[in-house]
């Protein structure tokens, strides 16, 4: 876990013994920043951030340049140039931060078939395979890097390791630019020094009941029994352990089984009238049922999450008998838990729709169903969204009526 | 309070009355047995807010009074205990059970914080015994397990006629059974929403005897039905909510069916849905040259098998789960089956399929169980 300024940067420049381990993580560096750096020649070495410079926009990315001012990615932009005054700052452009993102995963396809996509700019490679075609894994890496450097004109660092975990501290140590092999022989040597945090799944609150058993490195909480770990932390103990000691078994997946999606919603100012935020519901519903189709899922608890003006953040979920794929029931549920936890004069900053406990949509067709009729209707969007463009139809209370938002997100998120 | 009574009759009074209590209970008492005894004999009841059980039997009553014991406790010392008359006694807060030579003692409970048990006192209808019991477990092989929705975990009984109907769904099938309903003591008319569980260890419990009364009566809000039998009463709160409208699912008419004979369907359809994948269909295929099941999608293995069939109407392929299928052939009791089609106005979707008995390959049965099946849909 480096320092995201680059200033405690480490990499492999000599020959190491990279026997076993075959496991990359590909991270592109400052991605939508570098993809602006190279569309606009002119902001080359100047600071840059990524981000709306209007109300509660928050930083999307930063050149390195910006980071040494102490810019941080999810930092709100006004507190970003406060920092950095002379920062320059454009809006960012998804789609074409998309194409290049597409791009890179393919050459990474060129290595091995073996990629699992960790999100828009980093992956996870398995090159065990890929020996006696492109070399040792550090020999692998070594042309990735050069690959992408020289067909996409992008910066990227590359973790070179025995296992996921490791492989991606070690990216991250290597940033920017940069390109660090763990011997596997010196995995331990390599975690043990860091504090529990650079572990993943250590939050604050995990962090702070390590502290008060006095565990505060990788190495403390790997010299401590396993079973005061699982007493303490429950089914969650085992995995810190193991991790801890180097072990993670999980293998590079390169399909990925989503546990939950969802959207949310940040508006530029807090929204008092339920009318608002029903609409907002219903608009991510419709996304939401949109993508669970696309995936070929249905998903059985949905719910909602609200963050008033005073940061205090409630979540609320129901389970449905059937599994659902259909966003008018996503939102009636959803707008069934506002209505239970609406009260008059609440202000919300946030506003999010959640679908989990996803599985294949391979049920038995029902006797009846009285989404039936959406469903159709649904999939009939899909459709013509496929052929014409996204929102060429969509519900008439959605037409014309969107408020201006900021920090909007799509995100999967794998709880597995 | 002091009593003795026979080890036979007192043992199978404890049994049943702790049959339908919870596994486990937020409150320790609710897993007591209640006992009063009286000039007349002795009472034993449970109780669960949901569900109560209350039984009478004769003993030779020394002196009245209640006492509350743990009931799985109390049924497992009286099932072991000798052949000899049971002597019960409270002793000092403690209860004294003794049977030949064998002597226990038990905690008492406090009876004051045991809730009033529900009183029946509604006029009530009556069903046989064994019809009852048939029809109930027929039918609550349908009912939903899911308490996410616990409309459908219930068997729907509606009066009307001189009919009792009951029914029940998982909306995969829908399963109806009708049976006799005598009125004559007042109900003529009544719908009562009562948890499939507790209705099927009813219908165990009381299905021996000849006649089963039924009373349903309102308590404090609280809608509840009794069912009693051989000095026997098992109440039950009623599910809130409305059940759905599935009766009309049900086609008039079909004229187009298979007549099959049940056993080999039952068989051959165990046989094929080995190598099936979990929660995958078989494909069944009718034809004048009689059904052949065929299990595919896995790629382990593949089976099919044939066996006759006899058709009226178009050649046809349905796609079913088989232990939805299975449900409906064990529960038609009947040598032949009968296998109708329908027809749905929804061209991405099959029309469900109907199970009903059949005495003979051209008799159709008469004892008015209908199971009805939604297939999957047709893949390749």
């Amino acid at each position: 876990m480096g320092k995201a300024d680059g200033s405690d940067r480490q990499v492999t420049t000599g020959p190491v013994d990279d026997t076993g381990a075959h496991i990359l993580h590909v991270d592109m560096d400052a991605f939508y920043a570098s993809v602006e750096v190279l569309d606009h020649p002119e902001y080359a070495g100047k600071p840059l951030i990524v981000g709306h410079a209007t109300g509660r926009s928050v930083v999307s990315s930063a050149s390195y340049e910006a980071r040494r001012f102490g810019v941080r990615s999810a930092m709100p932009v006004a507190q970003a140039l406060r920092l950095c005054p002379d920062a320059i700052t454009v809006g960012p452009r998804m789609e074409r931060y998309a194409e290049l993102s597409r791009q890179v995963m393919q050459i990474f396809q060129r290595a091995t078939p073996l990629v699992e996509p960790v999100s828009i700019d980093e992956a996870f490679l398995d090159v065990a395979g890929a020996r006696k075609l492109l070399g040792s894994p550090a020999q692998v890496a070594a042309r990735v890097r050069q690959w992408v450097r020289e067909e996409t004109g992008l910066p990227c660092s590359v973790g070179v390791a025995g296992t996921k975990f490791v492989a991606k501290l070690a990216s991250g140590r290597a940033k920017p630019d940069g390109l660090l092999v763990v011997p596997v022989s010196e995995t331990l040597g390599f975690l043990h020094p860091l504090p529990v945090g650079a572990l993943w799944g250590v939050g604050p609150s995990t962090q702070s009941t390590l502290a008060n058993l006095g565990l505060r490195t990788v190495a403390d909480l790997a010299a401590t029994p396993v079973e005061v770990l699982e007493r303490r932390l429950g089914a969650g103990g085992r995995r810190l352990w193991e991790l801890a000691n180097g072990i993670d078994v999980r293998p590079v997946e390169t399909q990925r089984v989503e546990k939950s999606i969802g959207h949310e919603q940040t508006f530029e100012h807090d929204v008092t009238d339920a009318s608002t935020l029903r609409r907002e519901l219903l608009r991510m519903s419709q996304q939401a049922a949109h993508r669970l189709r696309s995936a070929g899922a249905v998903g059985r608890t949905i719910s909602l999450k609200l963050r008033y003006s005073d940061f205090r953040t409630i979540s609320r979920s129901r389970t449905i008998g059937e599994p659902t794929a259909v966003g008018k029931r996503i939102y009636e549920e959803v707008a069934g838990l506002l209505g239970e936890a609406w009260r008059p004069g609440d202000r919300v900053r946030l506003i999010g729709v959640r679908v989990e406990q996803l599985e294949p949509d391979a049920r038995s067709p029902l006797l009846w169903d009285p989404d039936e009729d959406w469903r159709d209707a649904e999939r009939a969007v899909d459709d013509v969204s496929a052929k014409f463009g996204p929102g060429v139809v969509a519900p008439a209370s959605l037409l014309g009526t969107r408020p201006r938002q900021v920090g909007e997100s799509d995100h999967y998120r794998d709880r597995g | 309070m002091r009593f003795q009574a026979n080890r036979d009759v007192l043992s199978d009074a404890v049994s049943f009355a702790v049959k339908l209590l919870p596994q486990r209970t937020t409150l320790p008492i609710l897993s007591g047995v209640l006992i009063r005894s009286t000039d007349s004999g002795i009472s034993l009841a449970s109780f669960d807010y949901e569900v109560s059980a209350q039984t009478e039997i004769a003993a030779e009553v020394q002196e009245p009074g209640v006492i509350l014991v743990s009931g799985r406790l109390l049924a497992d010392i009286v099932s072991k205990l000798p052949n000899a008359p049971v002597q019960f006694a409270t002793d000092e807060g403690k209860i004294s059970v003794d049977c030949g030579s064998a002597h226990f003692t038990l905690l008492s409970m406090p009876v004051e914080e045991y809730p009033t048990l529900p009183s029946v006192d509604q006029p009530a209808g009556l069903v046989p015994g064994d019809a009852f019991a048939e029809a109930v477990a027929q039918v609550g092989v349908a009912a939903s397990r899911d308490d996410v929705t616990p409309v459908i975990t219930g068997v729907q009984l509606e009066i009307a006629d001189n009919v009792l109907s009951l029914v029940a769904t998982d909306r995969y099938r829908v399963a109806v059974r009708e049976i006799d309903w005598d009125g004559s003591a007042g109900v003529t008319e009544a719908t009562a929403l009562v948890p499939a569980r507790t209705l099927q260890e009813i219908g165990r419990t009381l299905g021996h005897a000849s006649t089963i009364q039924v009373a349903i009566q309102n308590n404090d809000d609280r809608e509840l039905i009794a069912f009693t039998a051989d000095q026997k009463t098992v109440t039950s709160l009623l599910i809130k909510g409305n059940f759905p409208p599935v009766k009309r699912l049900f086609p008039e008419s079909v004229d187009h069916y298979a007549v099959l004979n049940t056993g080999d369907l039952i068989e051959a359809t165990r046989r094929v849905q080995i190598v099936l994948e979990r929660e995958a269909a078989l494909r069944f295929s009718f034809s004048s040259e009689g059904l052949t099941l065929e299990a595919i999608g896995s790629e382990q293995a593949q089976a099919s098998e044939s066996i006759d069939a006899l058709l009226t109407g178009q050649d046809t392929v349905v796609s079913l789960k088989p232990q939805f299928l299975l449900d409906g052939l064990s529960s038609v009791h009947s040598e032949f089956v009968r296998i109708s089609f329908t027809k749905t106005d929804n061209p991405n979707k099959p029309g469900p399929v109907l199970i009903t008995s059949q005495t003979s390959r051209e008799q159709a049965g008469s004892d008015n169980y209908k199971y009805l099946l939604q297939p999957n849909l047709l893949l390749r």
